[in-house]
């Protein structure tokens, strides 16, 4: 009774957790996020010239590309960094020409005077409801025009808007930028290097912003990173003579490590390259997903039936296997798709298709190995145990080897290889836990039982290719 | 599959029940000669001619039109926008056509994707294009290339510190064998070598590992048998152990080649999805040449690097001296799980003693004999 509990409680605890696991996902309503070659979409990858190595720099850009993305309303976007190139996937874009302009602009950063600036409507201080502000387009958002643009947000609030006067200096004239606690001091702030073109811009900006002339109304000079106002620090003095500018203002480390990054990434002009680019359009999308399906449905069918009629009643438990496999292998993508934006992609469907055939591969070591003890003069019974330990040796062995192929592969390639890799080595840890919590006990329960070891159609005796005549557990 | 004790089965039963005695060593010479026939000449033409590499590593852009539009109104337009010598294809399938025109970098993506969406009176969306630039392109080939060697390495280290460095080398010898084969038949075919080919490869090495260490397991159990009886030479033994697991090599690929045919069959005749076809030529091609390098070239490697131990050769040349046949003697010479089922998988278990125990002088078992029964034995787990 022991032993039996011994492998009922594994069968049990993994049925419970595939089947439960896959009862939450279907309840939740999760289901796999497709790729773009999937679903349709375009996909684009940006990389930074060779010399800018500054990672902080491109985070930066990513930022940028993060809020153009959304901007445009993809519903799901995924913008990644691998190495040193920006991945962005837009699934289910509809003008992907336009989306693929917006991305590819350089982001500019520009030092406007701030003629005015209105809090959103509905707080202390807003403009009586008067003809509402608009914001700038984004396509007439130049240089040298008059704007008005949103201040930086967080979450849902209405962002406040700032008039602005043409831009007075440039990212361009920003050599350096860093955050600093000066000796002194109480907090931090922001010491701003300007080069010696730059400083002479910027103190014209300045001396019309100290004296609040019209176009600088407010006395204030505003940052703005691509579209956005980032911070807008009022002039105190109307000449700087020194080109190193200090921005204070109740700034914690933080804010003002911030906003020296956006002053170092707005002084590199950093010209992504568009170096891949494509789109898929749904059809085609749906179609591939469809065939991919088809072929996975029909490759499990066929593999069943051969390993059905070469093992028999094994070969029923490589179906139960797969299916547990199967709802392990839903429920884990799914899950992964929904809290980490995993996406499958042909390439990963390609993978899981191919682990078919790893997977089966397992059961049949194991099966082998058991007509071998079989072979030998064991009784069904007694070889089960010990062809599963040494069959799970091997399987133990060729798995890592796989998962160690799959790892690399992921960690080391980028675009369809590593989602490739990435599900042949989910398949794998899949496939190891599969075999020792079902496969395992499974067998040996039904090795225990005559009515399936001895049934005429099922016989597992027959499958396991036994020497005819010989009872079972008898030796020579 | 009758078969009584002692009767004779045929060759399906035979391999049903374990029982082939395949000289698999005996043919590596002229599986070695052919394998390196087809590298050589595959080899010669990659360096006179290429391989033919897709966009994604030489950079280029790739328009796929649905619908049925004629190749040379596809090359018209093409022409008209400077680039008359744009491969053009058309991909079958069921649901009707698809054109897929190739150019090489430089092109005008958008305004080549509307001319062709008008000649396919479709919208512009449902053209599919694909730009890739030359740099990215090789970016792409030299981080493949990268993960590859890295890939190489660590099954080296894995194998060695799991089995034996000879193992390792054997693996070796047998991964770079598919590698070169399958670029071979690339560059004699000239078939495209996509990103897909070369997942399909990658996979393809990970299924000729996964074969190699089956068989290598079953050896180096078999090895352990050896150093104590002492009765056949290394080569014999590697070669039982494959006639042992041949079944399971066969089923395994089959089970493997079931799915990727299926790829294939639905990727280009039923739905005509391109991926689908490029991954399941490559790894039809892989898989065809991985099944055949386990067997018939990691497994030769092995033995003549282990008869080359002192161990190995002395233990040869008494055999040789005594006149035991040192041909395949049939898969259940050394019958399953002879090792105790818990003893560690240690390399160094086999001692010197062993080979001042005299050898137990029976001959090898046909295939015909009946079964041995294996000793009991203790310490099994209760």
């Amino acid at each position: 009774m022991n032993v039996r509990r011994r492998l009922i409680l594994p069968l049990a605890a993994i049925l419970v957790v595939a089947f439960g696991a896959l009862a939450a996902t279907l309840a939740v309503g999760n289901s796999p996020a497709l790729g773009l070659d999937l679903q349709g979409g375009a996909s684009v990858v940006l990389q930074p010239p060779d010399d800018v190595d500054d990672t902080a720099v491109i985070d930066q850009a990513i930022e940028v590309i993060r809020q153009r993305v959304d901007a445009l309303g993809v519903a799901e976007p995924d913008i990644t960094r691998q190495g040193n190139a920006i991945v962005i996937e837009l699934p289910g874009v509809e003008d992907q020409q336009r989306a693929l302009e917006v991305i590819g602009q350089t982001a500019e950063l520009r030092f406007r005077p701030v003629r005015a600036v209105i809090p959103p409507a509905g707080t202390p201080g807003a403009p009586p409801t008067t003809a509402p502000l608009v914001v700038t387009p984004r396509d007439e958002d130049v240089a040298e025009a008059e704007v008005t643009l949103p201040g930086e947000v967080e979450g849902d609030e209405e962002p406040v808007l700032y008039q602005l006067s043409p831009a007075g200096a440039l990212g361009r004239d920003v050599s350096d930028a860093q955050a600093v606690f000066a000796q002194g001091q109480t907090e931090w702030s922001v010491l701003l290097t300007f080069t010696s073109e730059g400083l002479e811009r910027f103190n014209q900006l300045a001396e019309a912003c100290f004296n609040a002339q019209p176009t600088c109304a407010r006395g204030a000079v505003a940052i703005v990173l691509d579209g956005t106002v980032v911070s807008d620090p009022t002039i105190q003095e109307p000449q700087f003579a020194s080109n190193e500018v200090t921005i204070t203002g109740n700034f914690d480390e933080e804010e003002a490590k911030d906003l020296a990054l956006v002053l170092r990434y707005g002084s590199l002009p950093v010209q992504l390259e568009q170096e891949s680019v494509s789109t898929v359009s749904p059809t085609l999308g749906s179609d591939s997903l469809r065939a991919g399906l088809l072929a996975g449905a029909l490759g499990t069918v066929l593999v069943l039936i051969y390993l059905i009629a070469y093992y028999r009643a094994l070969g029923l438990v490589v179906v139960l296997g797969l299916c547990v496999w199967g709802a392990l292998q839903w429920s884990v993508i799914s899950y992964l798709g929904a809290s980490q934006g995993l996406a499958l992609s042909l390439a990963g469907v390609t993978g899981i298709v191919v682990s078919i055939g790893v997977t089966v591969d397992s059961y049949i070591v194991y099966f082998e190995r058991l007509k071998d003890e079989v072979r030998a003069g064991r009784s069904l019974r007694s070889s089960v145990d010990r062809s599963f330990k040494r069959a799970f040796r091997t399987i133990l062995a060729a798995d890592t080897a796989a998962f160690i192929g799959a790892f690399l592969l992921w960690w080391l390639t980028v675009g369809a290889v590593r989602g490739f890799a990435f599900f042949l080595g989910l398949s794998t840890v899949l496939d190891l836990v599969v075999s020792y919590f079902f496969a395992r006990p499974l067998v040996a329960l039904l090795g225990r039982r005559k009515a399936f070891t001895s049934a005429r159609f099922l016989g597992v005796a027959r499958g396991t290719a036994r020497p005819d005549r010989t009872p079972a557990g008898a030796r020579p | 599959m009758k078969g009584a004790n002692g009767k004779r089965r045929g060759p399906l039963g035979r391999l049903y029940h374990g029982e082939t005695d395949i000289d698999f060593l005996g043919r590596a010479k002229l599986c070695a000669a052919v394998s390196v026939l087809v590298i050589v000449a595959g080899l010669g033409l990659l360096v006179a001619r290429g391989l033919n590499l897709g966009i994604d590593f030489e950079g280029g852009t790739s328009w796929t039109v649905p619908g049925d539009v004629a190749v040379e109104d596809a090359r018209e337009v093409m022409s008209s926008f400077g680039v008359p010598d744009a491969e053009i294809q058309v991909l079958g399938g069921v649901e009707g056509e698809q054109l897929r025109v190739q150019a090489e970098p430089g092109a005008d993506r958008e305004e080549v994707r509307a001319a062709l969406a008008e000649l396919a009176g479709v919208d512009s969306a449902e053209v599919q294009v694909t730009d890739v630039s030359p740099s990215w392109g090789s970016q792409i080939t030299e981080k493949a290339l990268r993960a590859l060697a890295f890939f190489l390495v660590a099954i080296m280290i894995y194998i060695s510190l799991r089995f034996e460095w000879r193992m390792a080398v054997a693996t070796l010898v047998a991964l770079i064998h598919d590698i070169l084969f399958t670029l071979s038949v690339y560059s004699l075919t000239g078939f495209e070598v996509t990103p897909a080919t070369v997942v399909a490869i990658l996979t393809i090495l990970g299924y000729s590992i996964y074969d190699g260490i089956v068989v290598f397991d079953r050896v180096d159990e078999n090895a352990r048998l050896l150093a104590s009886s002492g009765a056949t030479t290394y080569s014999t033994m590697v070669n039982d152990s494959l006639n042992q697991v041949l079944m399971r090599t066969l089923n395994t690929s089959i089970t493997a080649l079931l799915p990727v045919a299926s790829l294939l069959i639905i990727g280009s005749f039923v739905l005509g999805a391109a991926t689908l076809q490029e991954f399941a030529l490559a790894l039809l091609i892989g898989l065809a040449a991985s099944a055949y390098s386990s067997p018939l070239i990691a497994s030769p490697v092995l033995a003549w690097l282990k008869e080359r131990e002192p161990r190995y050769a002395s233990l040869r040349n008494r055999l040789e001296g005594r006149g035991v046949p040192l041909v395949a003697t049939g898969g259940t010479t050394a019958a399953a799980s002879p090792a105790p089922a818990d003893e560690k998988p240690e390399l160094t278990t086999v001692t010197n003693g062993a080979r001042t125990r005299r050898p137990a002088a029976r001959p090898a078992p046909s295939s015909s004999a009946p079964i041995t029964p294996r000793p009991r034995k203790k310490g099994r787990r209760r």
